[in-house]
């Protein structure tokens, strides 16, 4: 039986009121992390654009034709991926669980598509002498720490999510977890989705050679 | 309990597509030639805007409680405007350094 449906049907449930939110307590708890990391991306963000604003000989190293089509490409990878997870939500919620599954599958392989191209970037980087502290450039070293401290916050979220999804959707598949675990996780992956909405126009667009 | 409406799969591909749209949109603006605090200014916007979008429609905000909306939404939005007081100095340390 969903959460949604009998939220307070056991134990000392009779004693509790109802939620004032209509949701179950696992989506309420997944929205709250969700405002919490969204101000804990927040900071390190406005921090970020801080240094960037105030600082004129900041380097601009992502050229068009590998470093901005790259991120344009994983703007779109990771936007189709809340699109499949809304495919499994919804299958989910239908009770078509072999759908769901079908569609968190693709998500999960999106996720990593994400992942790898994100990672073959900061090879990429390493290669060319940027480092955490390094600046192959000569200016400002705080360029490498912001870019890889933040870009590295959000590969951590994806990889995350990615293992979530794996875990959730073993634990859906064998009726040890349900639809309203499929929706939370779903949740925190479009969050993800949602913080690269910011990521790529402030780390990479804003250091493209112009 | 619950909000039940969704949107459906159509209303997913709009917006989708829209947020694309909003993304190229941002890309092409890059390399218009504004100075860089009036590009960030304008990144940001888009930003906030692709992520308005997002929470109301892939994270089915709009089709919940207007309770639940104004416990979330106020918190942060109160935090993230507070966080713009950076600005000003961000300039002035521009207008200062390394001539």
């Amino acid at each position: 039986m969903s959460e949604s449906a009998a939220p307070l049907a056991e134990g000392h449930g009779a004693t509790m009121e109802p939620s004032p939110f209509g949701i179950p307590s696992k989506k309420l708890t997944m929205w709250l992390f969700i405002a919490s990391d969204a101000v804990t991306f927040g900071v390190v963000l406005f921090a970020y654009s801080y240094l960037r604003a105030g600082t004129p000989d900041w380097p601009a190293p992502f050229q068009f034709s590998s470093s901005i089509v790259n991120g344009m490409v994983m703007t779109v990878v990771l936007l189709t991926s809340s699109l499949t997870m809304l495919g499994a939500v919804q299958a989910a919620k239908a009770g078509r669980k072999a759908s769901s599954l079908k569609w968190l599958s693709l998500t999960v392989l999106l996720g990593i598509v994400f992942a790898v191209l994100h990672l073959r970037e900061w090879f990429h980087m390493f290669g060319e002498g940027w480092g955490f502290s390094k600046n192959p450039a000569g200016g400002p070293v705080l360029f490498g720490a912001t870019f890889f401290s933040i870009t590295g916050l959000h590969l951590m979220h994806v990889i995350s999510g990615v293992i979530a999804l794996i875990v959730i959707g073993i634990g859906y598949k064998v009726n040890w977890l349900d639809e309203v675990h499929v929706e939370t996780t779903g949740l925190y992956w479009h969050f993800v989705d949602l913080v690269w909405m910011f990521v790529f126009p402030l780390l990479y667009l804003m250091n493209a050679a112009r | 309990m619950e909000a039940s409406r969704n949107p459906g799969i159509k209303s997913y591909l709009i917006v989708w597509n829209g947020l694309l749209y909003i993304a190229g949109a941002e890309v092409f603006l890059t390399y218009c030639g504004f100075s860089t605090h009036m590009l960030l200014a304008i990144l940001l916007s888009f930003a906030f805007i692709e992520a308005g979008i997002g929470l109301l429609y892939f994270m089915h905000l709009k089709y919940e409680r207007l309770s639940l909306r104004w416990a979330l939404m106020v918190a942060v939005t109160f935090v993230l405007l507070m966080m713009n007081e950076i600005w000003p100095d961000a300039y002035r340390m521009a207008s200062l350094a390394l001539r």
